[in-house]
């Protein structure tokens, strides 16, 4: 024991200014990019947002007048936080019970469970591009799949149209990422599964519960942080939805509309990326749509944490 | 019961492939067909689609891809790698607050700074080129948090011991013995980067417009505008965009999925 002790103390004064210096230096790349492409750029958009800037010309520091604007004179953002707000409404719930329930009928299949698992992770790793496109010719008016069934079996007298319903084209876009995160949910459900030790289920047997109860019971409970980390992951990817909607309306039918149907598919990140580079380049103005969501971000994933997360630990 | 079960699993699985069938099969027709009806069956233009396909800039797009991937996973590999080993292995001043500052990246947004990075790779000089897709990989949140877990976990103490004692070097321990332990970890981290470098979309879309250096999410969802006839053609060039990324997966399935969980479930 105590030669142990003097074996390390030897080691370490032998080497008192090496390992000293080693764990800054492999720390720095990490630290140095960081502060480099991600924290400066961040703190500049925070002083660029009390700017008034088109870009070119010159700044103008305007205060938090770009922010009073956004949340009182801007119409089109109060309304794309709407829309987002009303797009995860739709998917959240309908992906963590369908992961849920897909997780659980998977894992106790004796056979097929790593097929499935693959086939159903599949959509998460395709490209938006793809998603995006597959969607708007699915849902098309003229030549989509979902009208030309629906008119085949008498369904509907003619095409419905989709994408210019406002709330038909939020279903759509729901239906993108649940389609997409389905399989991702699953498997995380799945991982948390393999960790509830199979002597909780065993003890449940031979007290007489089965089936539903079980699940109910044991299974759903023991998967309570997993839940609350797929909820809290899920509000904030949510809130920067922008591929789905974007590619849904710049897909098939090629169209660059904006905000898809009377701006019913615009999203805050969408509205973000249209005023700063795409309709306007009013940079001030958009940095602070970004540190708004930010803020809308920070405010409601610990809103949901609060929410979901047991009792006791919300302390 | 059972039965039913199977019912719901084949069909959710179904629907999940079905995209999948329908964007193959559509690459294999004629435009004009995909406005009669349905295509059920794979059709025979499969290699003329790809000509077209060809014929545009596609094959400089898809190495701009390639590029910007193999760079992004490089960089953010080597970064988080590092890291990961100095937060999990070593004692030193200021470790609690490196790993805390490791956790707190992880929560800030890019889109945050988004106009800034911009600005900021214009002053570079590097404004429309591949740089400012790959160097937003350079600190990866999720990378380093990654790291430093599998690193604590898999070396054990008493290994990097006794190689000092043997006077190894901190350079010699990291290459000879802490990156073959960590390759699995590795291998993980470099095929999620590699997914989420590849698909990516918004921040080529607002760095880059110039076409020499679009990248394939960009160019396709551009291709829609320039010629908007050849869907089918289209259908083709995303199929060949998804290859890549499905053959990453189906080899290394397992890989995968352990590294989407690796969040979920230690957090």
């Amino acid at each position: 024991m105590s030669a142990e002790r003097t074996v390390k103390s030897a080691a370490s004064r032998k080497r008192a200014w090496g390992p000293r210096m080693w764990p800054y230096l492999f720390a720095l790349p990490f630290v140095a990019a960081y502060a480099a492409f991600q924290l400066y750029p961040v703190i500049y958009s925070f002083v660029l947002s009390l700017h008034d800037w088109n870009g070119i010309g010159s700044k103008t520091y305007i205060g938090f007048k770009n922010y009073v604007q956004l949340w009182t004179h801007d119409p089109l953002f109060v309304k794309s936080l709407w829309n987002t707000l009303i797009m995860m409404a739709m998917f959240i719930p309908v992906t963590l019970i369908l992961g849920l329930l897909l997780a659980y009928w998977t894992f106790h299949l004796v056979r097929g469970k790593k097929l499935i698992q693959t086939i159903n992770v599949l959509p998460y790793i395709t490209t938006p591009v793809a998603i995006g496109f597959i969607f708007s010719y699915l849902f098309d008016w003229q030549t989509g799949l979902v009208n030309l069934l629906l008119v085949k079996f008498g369904w509907a007298q003619e095409g419905v149209y989709w994408l210019q319903n406002p709330w038909s084209s939020r279903a759509v876009i729901a239906l993108m990422v649940i389609w997409r995160n389905l399989g991702y949910f699953m498997i995380i459900y799945m991982a948390g599964m393999t960790v509830i030790p199979q002597d909780v289920y065993e003890a449940a047997r031979v007290d007489g519960s089965s089936g539903f109860h079980t699940f109910r019971k044991i299974t759903m409970p023991l998967l309570r942080n997993i839940s609350v980390f797929l909820v809290v992951t899920s509000v904030i990817n949510g809130l920067q939805l922008f591929d789905e909607p974007k590619l849904l309306y710049g897909g098939w039918s090629g169209s660059v509309q904006v905000g898809g149907p009377d701006n019913t598919a615009l999203t805050m990140i969408w509205h973000f990326v249209d005023v700063s580079f795409i309709s306007d380049t009013r940079f001030g103005y958009a940095s602070a749509i970004a540190y708004s969501l930010f803020l809308l971000i920070v405010v409601f994933s610990m809103l949901s944490y609060r929410l979901t997360a047991p009792k006791e630990d919300s302390k | 019961m059972k039965a039913l079960v199977w019912i719901c699993l084949i069909v959710i699985s179904l629907l999940s492939l079905f995209p999948f069938y329908i964007m193959i099969v559509m690459s294999t027709h004629v435009t004009e067909d995909l406005f009669k009806g349905i295509p059920i069956l794979p059709g025979d233009y499969l290699g003329q689609n790809l000509h077209t396909v060809l014929r545009s800039d596609f094959l400089r797009v898809y190495g701009n891809s390639l590029t910007v991937s193999v760079a992004a996973v490089a960089i953010a590999v080597m970064t988080s790698t590092l890291v990961g080993y100095a937060v999990a292995k070593f004692e030193f001043r200021g470790r609690k607050w490196l790993q805390l500052f490791v956790i707190l990246t992880m929560m800030v947004p890019t889109q945050v700074g988004l106009i800034g990075y911009i600005i900021e790779m214009r002053h570079l000089g590097v404004g429309n080129t591949l740089w400012p897709v790959i160097l937003v990989w350079a600190a990866f949140p999720f990378g380093g948090f990654f790291m430093i877990q599998f690193i604590r976990d898999s070396i054990p103490n008493d290994l990097l011991e006794c190689a000092r004692i043997d006077g190894c070097s901190e350079p010699g321990i990291f290459w000879r013995i802490v990156l073959p332990i960590i390759k699995p970890g590795l291998a993980t981290l470099a095929t999620l980067v590699f997914l989420w470098s590849w698909n990516n979309y918004l921040l080529p879309l607002v760095t880059i417009n110039k076409a020499t250096w679009y990248t394939l999410p960009v160019f396709i969802s551009n291709l829609g505008i320039v010629h908007r006839t050849d869907y089918a053609a289209r259908m083709a060039a995303l199929t060949m965009a998804t290859i890549p990324v499905l053959l990453l997966f189906l080899l290394g399935s397992r890989t995968f999925m352990k590294g989407l969980t690796a969040g979920a479930v230690k957090g």
